[in-house]
């Protein structure tokens, strides 16, 4: 297989900017709906999280699912309407209510309502997630200062390995992977009230690791060549700089998406949707290193009248191999 | 190939030790793994004091330290989270409903009088509180961390925790009640006498010196003492001289003296000033996870890893045939030694944390991939097997290198501003990457070289099917 990079360079554009394009779409319907681009969770905007297991050991409780309309009847008794609801598990025998941010005694209460009432629910399975509206300021602004940072530090990094130009261009390629996964983000939010948590901030920064990673072997493999063939064309170089990395490209996307499809798979409900927002991160990853960041690099170097020779870095420290024996 | 002898002993004397230690290491799982309480509670400002300062803050910990003592969880930890808040974690917590009650309160300090003729039983009570608390000591101490335990020793410890809450009572039942408070008093400071020994001054403020005059009148030369109560919990009983008798101890200051040593002076200084800081206390996260459902998610966790690794190595076998199954070993022993490193550095490996050793698979496998392209790229130009082999190791190292680093600058920032959760995601990524690139160096390469320095494993077609460029 060999892929024309810079001859179809328009048609790999158009598929992301229009992926980029619906990512905006997305986040500005998400907005009019909640007011942030995402559907946003507990841990950000603070709030209470029963989950309740019923006990199983008795067994005329669980012949039928958990009725919701017997649950609503408690949780308004308790003035709690607006909450929201979900039956979860294979036996339909888990309830999991979020509310606005319960003190302890009204969480107390709730709790014996609906033991009462639906119950007897198990304790030792029970989870409770209580985020007070402070805190979760404080996870979202400390989450954004942490991508913000990693993204400087990677571009310092770059500059310093490579040159600005490859950094800045990395960077770009970035946010496009970040564009399309949070784009895919309030889509769900939006068709499936997926909503986002802490965890996905840390899934974005894990996207800016991994993005980053191909980029820089698309484009070590750009320098590489660029040495050996001085006079050769930019469009050249990154032409064969791409269909050489293209094998690895490939693999490494297929080797860590597995794991995480494995995660999919079989992972708790927490983690599900931690890896799907990394595989659409890195699949994003994967295609905009081999398309995107590799041509944009190839215009730029052209446009800037660099097309030729890139003799600061030709002059740099040499790559064949060493002369030994061991 | 002598080099490569010894490279091989190496890996193998670390494996061994690394099988070693996960064998002997219990591994430290977060309480989302394994059930408990996470509670973050944060320490409000008031009027009086709209600045929160280390020093309150320190005085605030050690009353919530006492209350969860109270409550009785072994293995709690407090810890100071940022300038303001309290990270409080109580593995296995049966009521958490009861523990944030316990936790959210402003703490509650006051000065009693003895109740008349109640000397002997104080004495009593004090040395049966005193007896349990050993006890309970002596039980705690030879407990095996991070395991569950058995249901006779939890029996006696939960017989030891009633007898103490008894004993408690039983000791504020001797007092009388009183008005005297923390809000009264102003400050604490623990300084040095003559010699070895230390004592604690107390300042009130006008009010409040009033009424311990009062008091202090009322019990001198009486052998009775005052008690200074800490969330109803006795932290000191001070008797007070009879040369006091007439007016009491005036001035709004007062010295408790006694056997004190620097420790205990401090001790009592920092619990004093606790209870007189009027700062409300707050629980403003709770997060709870039942033990039945942390349990499931090990399994599902487990599951997902084993799945995934077995997915990776059939994988990697079948696409780079012998230098694959070669990888294949050497990605086993990383994640041997990077489950050892876990337990070796103490690291609390949460649900992220998993993901993040999962990922961290995904680099491991990485580095191998870039090598081995490289190499049949290089067989492919017509280049002899050692060579190639050579020049895949080495013209892959720089972007093993840079995807790394990139990979761990976000780690670092991940690990600096992120909380909770997401900094064990980020260290344990961030192990994981390190140690993954000393594995592809020279586990991978080790193997390599050893397979290739035996002759029926030295044909180019084992590393590259279908290699079709002929030698010149």
């Amino acid at each position: 297989m060999k892929l024309n990079i810079i001859q179809q360079r328009s048609l790999w554009w158009a598929v992301s900017g229009l992926l980029v394009l619906a990512s905006l779409v997305a986040m500005a319907l998400s907005w009019q709906q909640f007011g942030a681009p995402l559907n946003p969770g507990l841990d950000f905007v603070g709030g209470t999280r029963l989950q309740l297991s019923r006990t199983c050991t008795i067994s005329e409780t669980c012949t039928e699912p958990i009725d919701l309309t017997e649950v609503r009847q408690v949780l308004s008794q308790q003035g709690l309407d607006s909450s929201s609801l979900q039956i979860l598990g294979q036996d339909q025998q888990v309830l999991s209510i979020r509310t606005r941010n319960l003190d302890v005694e009204e969480r107390a209460t709730l709790q014996s309502a609906l033991d009462e009432a639906i119950g007897p629910f198990d304790a030792s399975s029970t989870q409770i997630d209580s985020v007070g509206p402070v805190i979760g300021r404080q996870l979202l602004s400390s989450g954004l200062l942490a991508l913000l940072v990693s993204f400087a530090g990677i571009v310092i990094y770059l500059s310093l390995r490579f040159k600005i130009d490859y950094a800045l261009l990395a960077i770009l390629a970035l946010l496009h992977d970040v564009a399309i996964t949070v784009g895919a983000f309030a889509v769900l939010g939006l068709v499936l009230g997926v909503e986002v948590d802490s965890l996905f901030i840390v899934s974005l920064l894990t996207i800016v690791g991994f993005s980053v990673n191909d980029t820089v072997v698309i484009y070590d493999r750009i320098r590489e060549n660029s040495k050996l063939h001085p006079g050769t064309h930019i469009n050249d170089i990154v032409d064969s700089a791409v269909n050489q990395t293209l094998g690895r490209s490939i693999n490494t996307s297929l080797t860590t998406v597995l794991p995480l499809v494995a995660i999919v798979v079989f992972g708790g409900q927490t983690l599900k949707y931690f890896a799907l927002a990394l595989i659409i991160g890195f699949l994003a990853g994967a295609y905009s290193s081999i398309f995107v960041a590799s041509s944009l690099l190839a215009l730029w170097r052209e446009r800037s009248g660099q097309a030729y020779t890139d003799m600061a870095l030709a002059s740099s420290d040499d790559t064949s191999p060493p002369e030994s024996f061991s | 190939m002598a080099k490569y002898r010894a490279w091989l002993g190496v890996i193998l004397a670390l494996t061994i030790a690394a099988v070693v230690i996960i064998s002997q290491i219990p591994t430290r799982l977060g309480l989302d793994l394994r059930g408990g309480s996470q509670l973050t509670i944060q320490v409000q400002p008031t009027e009086a004091i709209p600045t929160i300062t280390e020093r309150e803050m320190e005085a605030v910990q050690t009353v919530v330290e006492g209350r969860v003592n109270g409550l009785g969880v072994s293995e709690a930890i407090v810890q100071q989270l940022g300038n303001n808040q309290l990270l409080v974690q109580l593995p296995g917590v049966s009521d958490p409903q009861q523990a944030e009650r316990v936790l959210g309160g402003t703490a509650q300090l006051e000065f009693r009088a003895q109740r008349a003729g109640t000397e002997q039983q104080l004495a009593i009570e004090n040395q049966v509180l005193q007896g349990h608390l050993g006890e309970l000591a002596a039980i705690q101490a030879t407990l095996p961390s991070e395991t569950t335990v058995d249901a006779e020793t939890q029996a006696r410890i939960d017989r030891l925790q009633a007898d103490i809450a008894g004993s408690e009572a039983a000791i504020a039942n001797l007092f009388e009640p009183s008005t005297l408070g923390g809000d009264q008093l102003t400050d604490a400071i623990a300084r040095p006498t003559s010699g070895t020994l230390w004592e604690v001054v107390i300042q009130f403020n006008n009010q409040g010196g009033n009424a311990f005059a009062e008091l202090s009148r009322a019990i001198a030369g009486t052998g009775r003492s005052i008690g200074i109560f800490l969330d109803n919990r006795l932290l000191s009983a001070p008797t007070v001289n009879v040369q006091y008798a007439e007016t009491g101890i005036t001035g709004g200051s007062a010295v408790i003296s006694g056997n004190f040593t620097a420790e205990s002076a401090r001790d009592l200084e920092i619990q004093l000033r606790g209870g007189a800081l009027p700062l409300p206390v707050e629980v403003v996260e709770n997060r709870t996870v039942g033990p039945t459902l942390g349990r499931d998610s090990i399994q599902r966790s487990l599951y997902a890893g084993i799945v995934g690794l077995v997915l990776v190595l059939i994988f990697m076998a079948v696409y780079y045939r012998l230098p694959g199954i070669l990888a294949d070993l050497s990605l086993v022993i990383y994640a041997l030694l990077t489950w050892a490193a876990f337990n070796l550095l103490g690291v609390t490996l949460t649900l992220p944390g998993i993901a993040g050793f999962i990922l961290s698979i995904g680099m491991a496998v990485d580095a191998n991939v870039l090598i081995f392209e490289r190499t049949r790229e290089e067989l492919r130009s017509g280049k002899t097997l050692y060579r190639s082999v050579e020049s895949g190791f080495y013209r892959a190292f720089s972007s093993i290198l840079d995807s790394n680093v990139t990979t761990l600058i976000s780690c670092l920032a991940l690990f600096y501003f992120g909380a909770g959760l997401v900094k064990g995601f980020a260290l344990t990524l961030a192990i994981g990457v390190i140690i993954s690139m000393f594995t592809a160096l020279t586990c991978s390469r080790t193997l390599l070289f050893l397979a290739i320095s035996l002759p029926q494993f030295r044909r180019p077609n084992l590393f590259c099917p279908g290699l079709t460029t002929v030698r010149p």
